[in-house]
C-alpha cells in the first residue's frame, strides 16, 4: 500500500453523462504539496476539481484522500463530509451576508476540531480586503469577491484546498504579490492544494508539479521544469506555445542536421535511430544571437517582453524560428533586417518527436 | 430513475393542473342536451365573434396606452414622471367588473355625470348629450383600462434596460427621434411587449365579471350561463374547448416571447445607463397630461365614483359585514398562500438539487394553470369531482365526496391553487435564479447539509420573495370572481362576490361599498410592492 496523500486512479471525469477527461491517474505525495492543472478553457479542469470536492459523481476509478476512499464506483462521500474546500472561479459568496460574515462562516467549520493556524485578521491583511469587510457581495468588484472567496476557503484549513482560477479576476499589478504570499501561506500552513489555471507562468511558479490536460486526457504530469523543457507530446508543445517544431534528420547519437541551421549538437531526451526524420523543438532560449555570425535570417517580427525581446525569424525554407535576446543587448534589430545566429548550435536537451 | 419527494409533489401538482384540461377535452365528445344543437347554429358563432372583437380592441388599446406611458416615463423627465412610474400600475387595483360598474354609474341616465352637470349648469335634460359607454364599448374600455398595466410594466422594464448605446447609435446614424423609437427602441422591446399583450389577451378571454355585467355573450359567459341557467355541464365544457384552443395559442406565443424578452439585455461590459431627456414647456405639459389622464381614467375615476356612492348612500356601508368579508378573504389568502408556497418551495428546491429533465418538464406543465380561465377551472373541477364520485366512489361504496369538494373551502383552495400556482412557483424561481448554484456548493463544502443550506442560505435569501408572493396572491384572491362565485360555500362571501351579486341585482349603489374596499385594499398592497413589481419584471 502506498502512502500518497491524494490518489486519483483511472478516473473518468464527467458532467452528467458527458465525459470531460478520461482515465486520469496522478497523485500528490506529501501533505502541503501544491500542484497545478493547466489546459485550455472548457477542457474539464473545473470538472476535475468539482469531482474531487464531491460535487460530481464518478462511475470509474477512485479518489483516495489520506488513505480514505472518497469516490469510486460504489462509494460516494457527500461534499459536506470531505473537509475539502473549493474556491470557485465565479462569485460564490452568500449574497445575503456581508463579506466578513461570509469569511467567518468558513472559520466555523473547523473551530471544534482544529486549532486555528491562521487568524481572520491575518487573512484580511494578507488578501488586502479590510476595506470591503462590511460590504455585501454585490457591492464589491469581481477581484475583491474572488479574494474574499479565497479567504473563506483558506480559513477553513481543509485537508485539501481546490482553487479554480483563483487569481483570474485579480489586477495584474497585484497578482504577483498575491501569488508570492499565497505560495508562502500554503507552505507555512501545510495546506495541500490543487490549483486550476490557464496561466502557465502562474502554474510554473505555484506548483511543485503541473498537469497538462488536452484532448480529454492528462497529457503530462511532471515538474514545471520538465513540462516546459521536456514536453512529452506535440500537443503539449503547441499548448504551451513557447517554441517551434522544425524538420531535422538524426545524424549521430548526439547530433542532428537541419537544412537551414546546419548541424545541431546536444543530448537527446529520447533516442532515435540514426537517419530518422524528426521534428525538433526549438524554444526561444535555445538559439543565441551573434552579430558576427554568417548564419543570418530575416526578422519578420519582434516582441518586446520587458526583460527580453523575442525575434521571429524566417529561414530560406520558410521555417519560423523564435530567438530570445536580453533587452539590454547592445543594439536592437528592426523587422526586415538580417539577424545572426551563433554557431556552432548546441542545445542542452534535444526534444524530438 | 429514483422517485423522491420532489417527483411526487411535482406529479401531484401536474395532475391537478391536467384535470381541467383533460376534463374539457374528454367532455367535448360527450352527449349534451338539445340546447347545444340550437346554440351551435345560433349563439356559438356570436360567442366566438364577440370574444374576438373584444380581444382585438383590448389589445390595440392596451398596446397604445401601455407602450405610450412606458415610453414617456422611461425616456423623458417631466413634472410628475417619478410619481407616474408607480402610480400607473395602480389600475391593477380596479378589476374590470368594478370599472364597468363605475362607467355605468357615471354615464347612465341620471347618473353621476348628470348630477355634476346639473349642479354646475342647473336643471336641464342632459341625458341625451351624455355618451353611453355600455355594451361592447363599455366592456372594451373596462377591460383595457384595468389590464394595460401588464403591457406598461413589461414594456417599461424593457425600455429601462435598453442601453443608451443603442439610442446613441441611432443618433449617429442620423435617425430622428421618431425613427429611433420606431426602428430601434420598439423592435428591441417587441418580445416584452408581446409577452405583455399575451397576458392581456389571456385575461381578456378569461374575463367574466365585466362582460357579464354588460350582457355581452362571449365564450366565458357562455360557459357560465350554460352551467348556471341550463344546467348543462357537458355543453359548458364544449365551449371551454373552443376557449382553451385560443388560450393555448396565446400561451405558446407568450412563452416564446418571454424566452426572447431579454435578448437585448447586456448585463456586463458595454451597457450604458440611459439618459432621460428633460422635457420643457408644451412638451412637458403634454407628457404630464397624457400620463395623468391615463392615471385618472384608470384609477382615480373608478375610485372616485365608488367613494362618491359610498358617501351618498352611507346605509350600504353600515349594512356591509366588513369584518366578516375581511376574515373570509384573509382565511382564503392564508390557506392558499401556505399551500402554494410549500409546494412551490418543494418543487423549486427539487429542481435545483436534482437537475432532472422530467422534473423540469413537470414543473413547466404545472405552471400552465394560470392560462386557463377561472370559469373553466371551476366547471371542469366540478365535472371531474362529479365523474369521480359517480364512477369511482360509488363503485367502492364510499360516501359521496361531492360535498367535501364542491361548495367548500377545500374545493375553492384547490382550484385557486391550480390558477395561482405559477405566481408562487415563478416568484420563488426568480428568487432562486439570483442564487448562483455555486453558492449551494460552497455551503456543502463548508460542511452544511442540504437541510441546513436550505434553512440558513435559501430561506433568508428568499424571504422578500415570499412576502412578495403572499401579497400577489392576496391581490389575486381579493379580485378573483368566477372561481369564488362558482365554488364558494353557501353564505360565504368575499368583497368581489358581494359587489357582483349587488350589481347583478341592479343595486349598483350597494356594489359600491365592497368595490371601494376592494380597490383600497388592493391599492395598499400594490403600493407596498410597487418597487418590487417594477423591479421583478426585468429580473
Amino acid at each position: 500500500m502506498n502512502n500518497n496523500f491524494l490518489e486519483i486512479k483511472n478516473v473518468d471525469f464527467k458532467i452528467g453523462n458527458k465525459t470531460k477527461v478520461k482515465n486520469v491517474t496522478f497523485s500528490i505525495e506529501n501533505e502541503g504539496d501544491i500542484i497545478c492543472l493547466l489546459g485550455p478553457s472548457g477542457i474539464g479542469k473545473t470538472t476535475i476539481l468539482r469531482t474531487i470536492a464531491g460535487l460530481e459523481n464518478i462511475d470509474k476509478g477512485s479518489i483516495i484522500l489520506k488513505g480514505k476512499t472518497l469516490s469510486s464506483e460504489k462509494i460516494r462521500i457527500e461534499p459536506e463530509n470531505r473537509n475539502i474546500s473549493l474556491s470557485f472561479q465565479e462569485n460564490s459568496l452568500f449574497p445575503h451576508y456581508s463579506i466578513k460574515k461570509n469569511i467567518l462562516l468558513g472559520a466555523d467549520r473547523n473551530k471544534a476540531i482544529k486549532k486555528q493556524k491562521i487568524t481572520f485578521d491575518d487573512l484580511v491583511d494578507f488578501l488586502n480586503i479590510s476595506e470591503i469587510l462590511n460590504k455585501y457581495p454585490h457591492e464589491v468588484s469581481a477581484g475583491e469577491a474572488q479574494r474574499a472567496s479565497l479567504a473563506r476557503s483558506l480559513i477553513t484549513q481543509p485537508d485539501l484546498l481546490l482553487l479554480d482560477e483563483p487569481l483570474s479576476n485579480v489586477d495584474q499589478s497585484f497578482k504577483e504579490e498575491i501569488q508570492e504570499k499565497l505560495k508562502k501561506l500554503l507552505k507555512d500552513l501545510k495546506i495541500t492544494t490543487i490549483i486550476v489555471t490557464h496561466d502557465s507562468y502562474e502554474a510554473f511558479y505555484l506548483g511543485s508539479k503541473c498537469g497538462i490536460i488536452l484532448d480529454q486526457e492528462l497529457k503530462q504530469f511532471d515538474d514545471p521544469y520538465n513540462v516546459y523543457h521536456l514536453p512529452n507530446s506535440i500537443e503539449v508543445v503547441n499548448f504551451l506555445n513557447r517554441g517551434t517544431l522544425i524538420p531535422a534528420e538524426v545524424t549521430s547519437p548526439k547530433s542532428l542536421e537541419n537544412k537551414d541551421l546546419g548541424t545541431i549538437t546536444g543530448n537527446f531526451v529520447k533516442s532515435f535511430p540514426i537517419g530518422s526524420k524528426v521534428k525538433l523543438l526549438v524554444q526561444p532560449e535555445d538559439l543565441h544571437h551573434d552579430d558576427k555570425s554568417n548564419l543570418k535570417f530575416h526578422i519578420i517580427d519582434r516582441k518586446f517582453r520587458g526583460t527580453n525581446f523575442i525575434y521571429t525569424l524566417k529561414t530560406p525554407s520558410d521555417t519560423i524560428i523564435p530567438v530570445l535576446v536580453h533587452s539590454h543587448h547592445i543594439h536592437q534589430h528592426e523587422v526586415d533586417e538580417k539577424f545572426g545566429i551563433k554557431r556552432p548550435i548546441h542545445i542542452d536537451h534535444i526534444v524530438c518527436f | 430513475m429514483k422517485i423522491n419527494i420532489w417527483h411526487l409533489s411535482s406529479l401531484l401538482i401536474s395532475f391537478l393542473v391536467l384535470i381541467p384540461i383533460i376534463t374539457v377535452f374528454t367532455s367535448f365528445f360527450e352527449n349534451t342536451s338539445n340546447y347545444y344543437e340550437v346554440l351551435k347554429n345560433t349563439f356559438l358563432m356570436e360567442y366566438i365573434f364577440n370574444s374576438i372583437v373584444l380581444l382585438i380592441s383590448v389589445l390595440i388599446l392596451t398596446f397604445l396606452i401601455g407602450t405610450g406611458t412606458a415610453y414617456l416615463v422611461s425616456f423623458y423627465k417631466f413634472p410628475g414622471c417619478n410619481f407616474f412610474k408607480w402610480a400607473l400600475i395602480l389600475s391593477f387595483a380596479v378589476p374590470p367588473y368594478i370599472y364597468a360598474y363605475s362607467l355605468t354609474a357615471f354615464f347612465e341616465n341620471y347618473g353621476t355625470a348628470f348630477t355634476i352637470l346639473k349642479n354646475l349648469l342647473g336643471d336641464a335634460n342632459y341625458n341625451k348629450n351624455i355618451p353611453k359607454f355600455d355594451g361592447m364599448i363599455g366592456a372594451i374600455l373596462s377591460v383595457s383600462f384595468s389590464l394595460y398595466a401588464y403591457v406598461y410594466i413589461l414594456a417599461r422594464a424593457s425600455f429601462l434596460y435598453q442601453s443608451q448605446n443603442l439610442i446613441d447609435l441611432g443618433k449617429n446614424l442620423g435617425f430622428s427621434k421618431f425613427s429611433t423609437f420606431y426602428k430601434i427602441i420598439l423592435p428591441a422591446a417587441r418580445p416584452a411587449i408581446i409577452a405583455g399583450l399575451s397576458l392581456v389577451a389571456m385575461e381578456t378571454l378569461a374575463e367574466f365579471g365585466a362582460v357579464d355585467f354588460f350582457s355581452i355573450n362571449t365564450l366565458t359567459t357562455g360557459i357560465y350561463n350554460s352551467w348556471i341557467h341550463f344546467d348543462d355541464l357537458a355543453f359548458a365544457n364544449r365551449i371551454s374547448f373552443f376557449l382553451l384552443l385560443f388560450i393555448f395559442s396565446l400561451f405558446i406565443l407568450e412563452n416564446l416571447s418571454r424566452r426572447k424578452a431579454k435578448y437585448h439585455l447586456n448585463s456586463r461590459g458595454g451597457f450604458k445607463n440611459k439618459v432621460q431627456n428633460k422635457l420643457f414647456g408644451r412638451k412637458a405639459f403634454l407628457a404630464s397630461m397624457f400620463c395623468f389622464l391615463i392615471f385618472f381614467i384608470s384609477f382615480l375615476f373608478p375610485l372616485g365614483q365608488m367613494l362618491y356612492w359610498t358617501i351618498k348612500f352611507p346605509q350600504n356601508l353600515f349594512d356591509l359585514k366588513i369584518i366578516e368579508l375581511m376574515l373570509n378573504t384573509s382565511y382564503l389568502v392564508i390557506l392558499s398562500s401556505l399551500i402554494l408556497i410549500i409546494f412551490s418551495l418543494i418543487s423549486n428546491y427539487g429542481n435545483r438539487v436534482s437537475r432532472n429533465k422530467i422534473l423540469n418538464f413537470l414543473s413547466t406543465l404545472s405552471i400552465s394553470g394560470y392560462a386557463i380561465p377561472g370559469v373553466i377551472l371551476a366547471i371542469a373541477f366540478i365535472t371531474f369531482i362529479a365523474w369521480f364520485d359517480n364512477n369511482i366512489i360509488k363503485f367502492l361504496e364510499f360516501n359521496s365526496i361531492k360535498k367535501v369538494f364542491i361548495g367548500s373551502i377545500l374545493g375553492l383552495v384547490i382550484v385557486y391553487f391550480v390558477r395561482f400556482y405559477s405566481l408562487a412557483f415563478n416568484g420563488i424561481k426568480s428568487g432562486y435564479e439570483k442564487i448562483n448554484i455555486s453558492v449551494d456548493e460552497s455551503a456543502y463544502l463548508l460542511g452544511y447539509s442540504k437541510r441546513k443550506t436550505f434553512m440558513n442560505i435559501h430561506v433568508p435569501f428568499l424571504r422578500n420573495s415570499l412576502v412578495f408572493i403572499i401579497i400577489l396572491i392576496s391581490l389575486e384572491i381579493l379580485r378573483e370572481l368566477p372561481i369564488t362565485l362558482i365554488l364558494r360555500p353557501f353564505n360565504f362571501e368575499t368583497f368581489a362576490t358581494t359587489a357582483y351579486i349587488s350589481a347583478s341585482e341592479d343595486l349598483l349603489e350597494a356594489a359600491a361599498v365592497p368595490s371601494l374596499f376592494l380597490i383600497l385594499i388592493a391599492s395598499f398592497l400594490i403600493i407596498v410592492t410597487s418597487k418590487y413589481i417594477l423591479k421583478e419584471s426585468y429580473e
